[in-house]
């Protein structure tokens, strides 16, 4: 078998092992450096697909080389590449079972993948999608051509994005959720009130409190779904949303340890010498609460994968956390920002909320009142940022509480 | 002094008159004129902020572009890069308007423009000498400096004082 060697082996080119390479290679200018990728293309922009769905952008608009922070060289990408295995002891992987790569240090950042859940029959159907790799994007815009009705499960921010790329290209599309309401992952019922006329304006159909039974086909592929209720919907798409999963299941007898996710300590390092973990495959933790946990952030996993270059170079470098909610998005012409604890019902956190005609602010204080740990901003998201600093930072919020609670805090209350 | 000039504020200096967020607004219109400028679609905005923190204090606000910039790293469609000058620059062919850089920015000086669905920022006034919000302050409340030129004259300023105070 092939064997070559490399000095720093990245596992999954996207957000946290792109971040990585450019990271150490700032540190390290002459390092090898190698990004094993199991996708065709070349690296990019993932939040990006959508639209690749609706035809505004080509794969080649959305490409991660050259653009942002990622203009780094001397990163050799290898595309349909995927680790199948890895042995921490002798510091090799196999890959593609055809060849193998030693390395000197190893990072793990092959991300996460769709949930389908086993219980809905048909998922393997033709027009059955989970909107989640260029590859998808592409077999959606394709799929669309003959689409008239698509039937969208679940109702979280992927496939809100993946609804409105179908509506863009003037599909009709139906959202069907099991939760009272949509965005639940992101905000209570009561608080998306303004989201939800934003969606119904849009044309967005949805119907709440309901679960797929199974997917209905003919030669063509989809041809409708059953639902809970008894009822059937004529549709020549089904696109999945219903969250996603660490891809870790290349490590299970590796010895390194999972929990969902790869196990990392505060600077990113697993439980055996010379690997390292980021972004969503990483296990993380909050900076509030202190929680474990595993996140689907683009913004956790730049953010992780760039401290995980600096360990990697032996820069050691803590990580911070991040909230495992910490969303900003336009849905239809609707603004929101959805941050830290906002889930606040049956709890006894201090909650101010204020709504106007066109906007809603909810902020989430600790129990005492002392701390700033969270917010939804629906509207009018302004000044965002500050807000999460002083939640990030732990800040006592005293002298600024009514500041936050009436809209008036700007940087000029820090100088 | 060496290195790229940044925009320092003098927080004592500034009155809260606002020359600086007008000549701003002029300066990102299409014909850089105050009287055109105004019925100008999409609407000239202003990237410096004028902010009262005591009833008696004003302070301008405006992009760092910070040496570890989050807005750059977050932003999910690669629109945010630092040029050749050390400028954090959006490109508004790329950004989408998601808002990320919003959610990120400590600052709070990144600003949506509802018309254009894109978001904007200081850009340091390129094609200008100096931006258009330090050359327009009456006060010299804002300065255009390398960071060692400013340090320089802060500490200068500052001996000037204490050898003042000693003379009293
Ligand atoms: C449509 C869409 C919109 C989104 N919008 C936002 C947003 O607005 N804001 C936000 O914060 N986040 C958003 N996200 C989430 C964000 O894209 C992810 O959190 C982010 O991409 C995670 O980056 P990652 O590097 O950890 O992993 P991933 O992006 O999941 O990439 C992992 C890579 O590793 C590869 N891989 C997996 N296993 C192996 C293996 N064994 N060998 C080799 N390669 C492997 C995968 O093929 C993949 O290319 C969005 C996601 C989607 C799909």
């Amino acid at each position: 078998m092939q064997m070559d060697s490399v000095k720093y082996l990245i596992i999954g080119g996207s957000a946290a092992g792109m971040a990585a390479a450019q990271t150490i290679r700032q540190q390290d200018a002459y390092g090898s450096i190698a990004v094993l990728s199991a996708e065709a293309d070349m690296p990019y922009f993932r939040p990006m697909i959508p639209y690749v769905v609706t035809g505004k952008k080509s794969a080649k608009d959305i490409m991660l080389s050259g653009n942002g922070p990622y203009v780094a060289t001397g990163i050799q990408i290898l595309t349909s590449a995927r680790a199948d295995s890895v042995n921490a002891d002798s510091k090799t992987v196999s890959i593609n079972n055809t060849w193998r790569m030693s390395y000197d240090k190893v990072l793990f950042a092959t991300g996460s993948s769709p949930y389908i859940p086993p219980e809905i029959q048909g998922t393997d159907t033709n027009g059955v999608f989970a909107l989640r790799t260029l590859a998808d994007a592409r077999g959606m815009a394709a799929r669309a051509e003959i689409t008239d009705h698509a039937v969208m499960l679940g109702g979280g921010l992927l496939n809100l994005k993946a609804a409105f790329a179908l509506l863009a290209r003037g599909v009709k599309v139906t959202l069907v959720v099991y939760s009272p309401e949509v965005l639940s992952q992101l905000m209570e019922p009561e608080d998306a009130g303004l989201i939800r006329i934003a969606l119904d304006r849009a044309g967005l159909k949805i119907k709440t409190g309901l679960a797929a039974e199974g997917i209905l086909s003919d030669k063509k592929g989809v041809s409708g779904i059953a639902l809970s209720d008894g009822s059937e919907l004529p549709c020549k798409m089904v696109c999945i949303g219903k969250g996603v999963r660490p891809s870790t299941a290349f490590l299970s007898n590796s010895g390194i340890e999972l929990d969902r996710g790869v196990v990392v300590d505060r600077h990113t390092a697993c439980n055996i010498p010379d690997a390292f973990s980021a972004g969503d495959a990483a296990v993380t933790f909050d900076p509030v609460t202190g929680q474990r946990i595993t996140t689907g952030l683009w913004t956790n996993a730049v953010e992780m994968g760039r401290c995980a270059g600096y360990n990697i170079t032996g820069k050691r470098t803590a990580y911070a956390g991040t909230f495992g909610i910490m969303n900003a998005t336009q849905v239809a012409d609707e603004p929101f920002v959805s941050m830290g604890i906002v889930h606040t019902k049956g709890t006894d956190y201090e909650v101010h909320a204020s709504a106007s005609g066109a906007t809603y602010r909810k902020m989430v204080f600790s129990p005492d009142g002392n701390r700033l740990v969270g917010m939804t901003l629906i509207g009018d998201i302004a000044g965002a940022g500050m807000y999460r600093y002083v939640i990030r930072e732990n800040m006592p919020v005293k002298e600024i509480k009514s500041l936050i609670i009436s809209k008036k805090l700007h940087y000029g209350h820090f100088m | 002094m060496s290195g790229p000039r940044e925009i320092f504020v003098r927080i004592s200096r500034c009155t809260g008159c606002k020359t600086c967020e007008i000549a701003c607004a002029v300066e990102h219109s299409a014909s850089k004129n105050l009287f055109a400028a105004v019925s100008e679609r999409p609407t000239p905005k202003t990237r410096v902020y004028v902010e009262g923190v005591l009833p008696d204090k004003r302070v301008p606000v405006l992009c760092r572009h910070c040496d570890d910039a989050p807005c750059m790293h977050a932003c999910i469609s690669g629109a945010i890069r630092r040029t050749a000058e050390g400028v954090v620059l959006t490109d508004t062919d790329k950004c989408i308007g998601c808002w990320t850089c919003v959610m990120v920015c400590p600052y709070g000086v990144i600003g949506r423009h509802l018309e254009t669905h894109r978001s904007y920022r200081c850009d340091r006034c390129p094609g200008r000498e100096i931006p258009a919000c330090v050359s327009s302050c009456p006060t010299d409340a804002l300065i255009y400096k390398t960071v060692g030129s400013f340090s320089d004259d802060v500490r200068k300023h500052v001996a000037e004082e204490m050898i003042a105070a000693k003379e009293e």
